[in-house]
């Protein structure tokens, strides 16, 4: 198969961002050419990452060891894909934000396509901020206060985060003398301080990016400002970029010496999913909920990392489509009950059982999801992981997962709880719009066909991280 | 095939009534009640094989669901429950209501004929949630705290056995053997006696919690309390008996040794539940407390039993799971009952109603009198074979388990007396209609059955303990 065709997910998406920019500008202000564009672009995106995937090629390497094209990055495609498709449907009726708000999405996406089949420190740097720098502006499009103090801090704190990035990676250079991954784990056999420190603020980086504690302070601000479309691309397609990159730079790249990284990611992930499921609990913003929430998450990410073994990979790849759907779920509901309000808060969904019953059991299923409980997505996920944990002999993860979800459970149950109680009657029945309702019904249906018969996924996860040279 | 068939029509049917009309949602869940009982009877005839499919191959996790002397009377004792709870809920709480009492059996089904942990696993947490929503929706003031308190004090349990199963099974795989879940499997496991004790504490507190056995019974006066009747009986009946069915099908198998080293420790734990449980009742003035406690001393009871770890001891615990599910579960309904013509629940407030209700206060006196335990009702029957179980090795637990079966009749009597009994101050309620004596009469005559003809379920558990314990013997515990 030649590049073009292995790279074509990537090429449909430039064109179409291409082909929207153009419409924009020849036929004027138009939203809705823009978001059709944009979700064809993604679809067929979609639609060309699977057909490739199908084929199960051998790795590819390109542009000297700075593009890999494998079951891995297609996989990733195929999650971020999900996650910006989710984001233009949700904005679709959003005309305030703009012709440029699928255009932006779809840049996004393409960053975190990037990162999934970056194989040096070049391509790593360049999809971190193809993926960034039009989620800056994201943030900022609800023309507030608050969304302006969104965009601004997610500036900020994200160059900041850049800088340290680019800082650890040149020093990675400058210990080692490689930019490739693969070749980082030949020469990273001395314990030169110059090594330590660039792995050390080269992961700072992407923990700023995937919000592992203790880099998580932006989260709560930036995602109560952002809009709940731009939230959830946040929160899914970011994550799974991020945990993408993160797998392939320490599995490709320093897997012969997990001795240095592996305890730390250890105890950042048991203190990621104490601390983020802790914070949660006194929230009573919905969408800071979720955002905070999104920490616990990426440490139970961080363990599929931290176990350092196959079944840790597999299980963090499997545990971010579950994640996701919950996520798609949660804030197309959220997106719903708002209706022109910025924020949605706890008290904004009493009632919504009795009034809308189909949504609030949409709800429900997809907050259950998050909790981990059987029948849902998230309960195999933690299984999965768990397994992970255990089979690396590492109790300490398992007893993390398992304590951070408890801890959890408060913050899941109190909106569950709230549904059923007497609601405010002078507010407007939330009505469904047709996007909307398309991907919360993916979204409930993906859960629990993950839940029920997770098989072809376990399977499609497996045949994508097969890192033969972990055990 | 015909579990599968009793799980399938249960799902089916709790999906069927949210798309009843509001009003004919208990009658459209009536009837599917009364098809799994006759589902079950067809079973009870032809105990078949199960069903035993791959599910997810690349972790070694099938769908395997059987029924054997073990479980096949706790499957019965699910359906009849459901049905006499179904029939004694009101129409007006909805369909939701009933979905979710459908979808606790769906549960409860799959929970007792799972041979896979990692089935048996899902089952265990999917029944946690219907009584969540059950206490969140359908129960008095403090019910949604009630909820949250089930909830997470149940996972926390759950979450730690959780690890406890991968654990079971990542052991097995070392140093050579495929990854399986399956019970069957997993018992041939040499464990490392480092690691053991753990796997031993979360499978015991999952277990422990969800029975509940004192001391984990700290979410057990609240959610007995505050669900209306109908699912404290189900809570009681059914639920309780979940804990117990964990100890017999998945600890005693996997972890006999550990159950020999720790028999002191846990039968002082068991016992302390059965006095602590007696005096709680016998102090209470709200008769559904009463109630609540008796069943908390039951279960250690029945624990008891499990823990004398003799044929004898864990076949009476084995008989007294189901006959304690039918008798508690009916005392409930029945308090229920009282509770809606009264409209209190204090003791104190009630005098003399057996001149109003006559009926009433025999059904009353009935199921009180079977928990307990007199002679030719099965409380007495299950009581024996427990207390047998103890003699032979540990004395001193059964004298003080035959203490405690006197203060049983004192706390029960209490009650009864103080309703029923006593000056007749004018206080009129309604006696039983007609439309309650078609589930209350079958209840209590399978009860009486169970009394006087144990055997129907003692000669189907033996050879099923029997490879509890025959396994135990070849692990080198003294039976």
């Amino acid at each position: 198969m030649s590049s073009f065709h292995l790279m074509l997910p990537e090429y449909l998406v430039v064109g179409f961002v291409l082909l929207a920019l153009l419409g924009n500008m020849l036929v004027g202000n138009r939203f809705r050419l823009a978001s059709w564009l944009g979700l064809i672009g993604l679809l067929s995106s979609f639609v060309a990452s699977a057909s490739i995937w199908s084929k199960s090629l051998e790795p590819h390497v390109m542009v000297s060891g700075g593009i890999v094209v494998d079951n891995y990055s297609l996989l990733v495609n195929l999650f971020v894909l999900l996650a910006g498709i989710g984001a233009i449907l949700l904005g679709w009726g959003e005309r305030r934000w703009g012709q440029e708000f699928p255009v932006l999405v779809m840049i996004s996406v393409l960053g975190m396509m990037i990162l999934g089949l970056a194989g040096n420190t070049i391509v790593l740097f360049l999809g971190i901020e193809v993926l960034s720098l039009p989620l800056y502006i994201l943030a900022a499009s609800e023309h507030t206060a608050a969304g302006g103090e969104a965009g601004l801090k997610y500036l900020l704190l994200g160059a900041f985060s850049s800088g340290i990035l680019l800082f650890g990676l040149a020093l990675l250079y400058g210990a080692l003398g490689s930019l490739s991954f693969i070749h980082f784990a030949s020469l990273a056999n001395t314990t030169s301080p110059l090594l330590w420190a660039g792995l050390a603020l080269t992961l700072s980086g992407i923990f700023f990016k995937l919000g592992i504690v203790p880099f998580h302070m932006w989260v709560p601000d930036v995602y109560e400002g952002s809009p709940s479309a731009v939230t959830q691309l946040m929160a899914f397609g970011t994550k799974v970029g991020a945990a993408a990159i993160l797998l392939r730079f320490l599995d490709f790249g320093f897997y012969l010496s997990p001795q240095w990284w592996g305890p730390a990611l250890g105890y950042l992930a048991v203190l990621t999913m104490i601390v983020g499921n802790l914070l949660a609990l006194p929230q009573t913003d919905l969408k800071t909920v979720t955002g905070i929430l999104r920490l616990g998450h990426a440490g139970f990410l961080l363990v599929g990392v931290a176990t350092h073994n196959l079944d840790g990979a597999r299980a963090m790849l499997f545990y971010l489509l579950p994640y996701g759907f919950a996520v798609l779920g949660a804030f197309a509901v959220l997106i719903l009950v708002a209706g022109n309000q910025d924020t949605v808060t706890i008290s904004d969904l009493k009632g919504l059982a009795a009034r809308r019953p189909l949504m609030a059991a949409f709800f429900i299923i997809v907050m259950l999801s998050f909790a981990g409980i059987p029948l849902t997505g998230g309960f195999v996920g933690k299984f999965y992981l768990l397994q992970a944990a255990l089979f690396a002999n590492q109790p300490g993860l398992a007893i993390g997962l398992v304590v951070g979800t408890l801890l959890g459970l408060g913050a899941y149950l109190r909106p569950v709880q709230a549904l059923f109680s007497a609601g405010d009657e002078s507010r407007a029945v939330p009505s469904w719009t047709l996007s909307g309702a398309v991907v919360l019904v993916v979204a409930v249906i993906g859960t629990i066909g993950l839940g029920v018969y997770p098989t072809p996924v376990v399977h499609l996860v497996n045949q994508s991280a097969n890192f033969f040279w972990l055990h | 095939m015909l579990v599968v068939w009793l799980l399938a029509v249960a799902l089916a049917g709790s999906l069927i009534t949210l798309f009843m009309p509001r009003q004919s949602a208990k009658v459209a869940a009536g009837i599917i009640g009364a098809i799994l009982i006759g589902i079950y009877v067809a079973l009870l005839m032809h105990p078949g094989q199960g069903v035993n499919v791959r599910w997810i191959p690349a972790w070694g996790i099938r769908f395997h669901l059987g029924s054997d002397g073990l479980s096949l009377f706790l499957l019965g004792l699910t359906v009849v429950m459901t049905e006499v709870a179904i029939l004694a809920s009101k129409a007006e709480w909805g369909r939701m209501y009933y979905f979710w009492i459908l979808f606790l059996e769906f549960g409860s089904l799959g929970l007792f004929s799972a041979l896979d942990l990692f089935l048996f696993y899902i089952f265990w947490e999917v029944v946690l949630i219907p009584i969540f929503f059950l206490l969140t929706s359908w129960s008095g003031a403090k019910g949604r705290r009630a909820a949250m308190k089930w909830l997470i004090m149940n996972l926390f349990g759950s979450l730690f056995m959780l690890i406890g199963i991968v654990a079971v099974a990542v052991i097995h795989t070392q140093p050579a053997g495929p990854l399986t879940f399956e019970i069957s499997q997993l018992v041939n496991i040499h464990m490392d006696a480092r690691v053991t004790p753990w796997i031993f504490a979360a499978f015991f507190l999952a277990f422990a919690i969800k029975a509940p056995l004192w001391p984990f019974h700290g979410w057990m006066p609240d959610a007995y309390g505050e669900a209306p009747a109908p699912v404290t009986g189900l809570l009681a009946g059914v639920m309780s008996k979940a804990g117990i069915y964990g100890f017999l099908r998945i600890m005693l198998p996997l972890f006999f040794p550990e159950f020999v080293q720790y028999q002191t420790g846990l039968l002082i734990l068991a016992v302390i539940g059965l006095i602590y449980g007696a005096f709680m009742a016998l102090r209470q003035t709200d008769m559904k407390m009463v109630t609540a406690y008796a069943s908390l001393s039951h279960l250690g009871m029945i624990a008891l039993g499990i823990f004398s770890l003799t044929r004898v001891g864990i076949l009476g615990a084995t008989f007294q799971m189901v006959a304690h599910g039918l008798m508690v579960g009916g005392l409930f309904i029945i308090l229920g009952l009282l509770e809606q013509r009264t409209g209190s629940r204090d003791i104190a407030a009630m005098h003399g109603l057996n001149a109003s209700a006559p009926r009433m206060a025999a059904y009353f006196l009935f199921f009180a009198l079977a928990t307990l335990g007199l002679p030719g009702l099965p409380g007495f029957v299950g009581e024996y074979l427990i207390i047998q179980g103890l003699v032979a090795h540990e004395v001193v637990f059964a004298v003080i388990a035959v203490i405690v079966l006197v203060m049983a009749a004192w706390y029960m009597l209490r009650v009864f007396q103080g309703i029923m009994q006593g000056p007749d101050k004018g206080q009129k309620i309604l006696d039983l209609k007609a439309g309650q004596v078609w589930w209350i009469v079958p209840l209590a005559g399978l009860v009486l059955l169970l009394g006087v003809w144990p055997n129907g379920i003692t000669a189907h558990a033996v050879p099923s303990l029997y490879h509890a314990v025959h396994l135990l013997a070849a692990k080198g515990g003294g039976v």
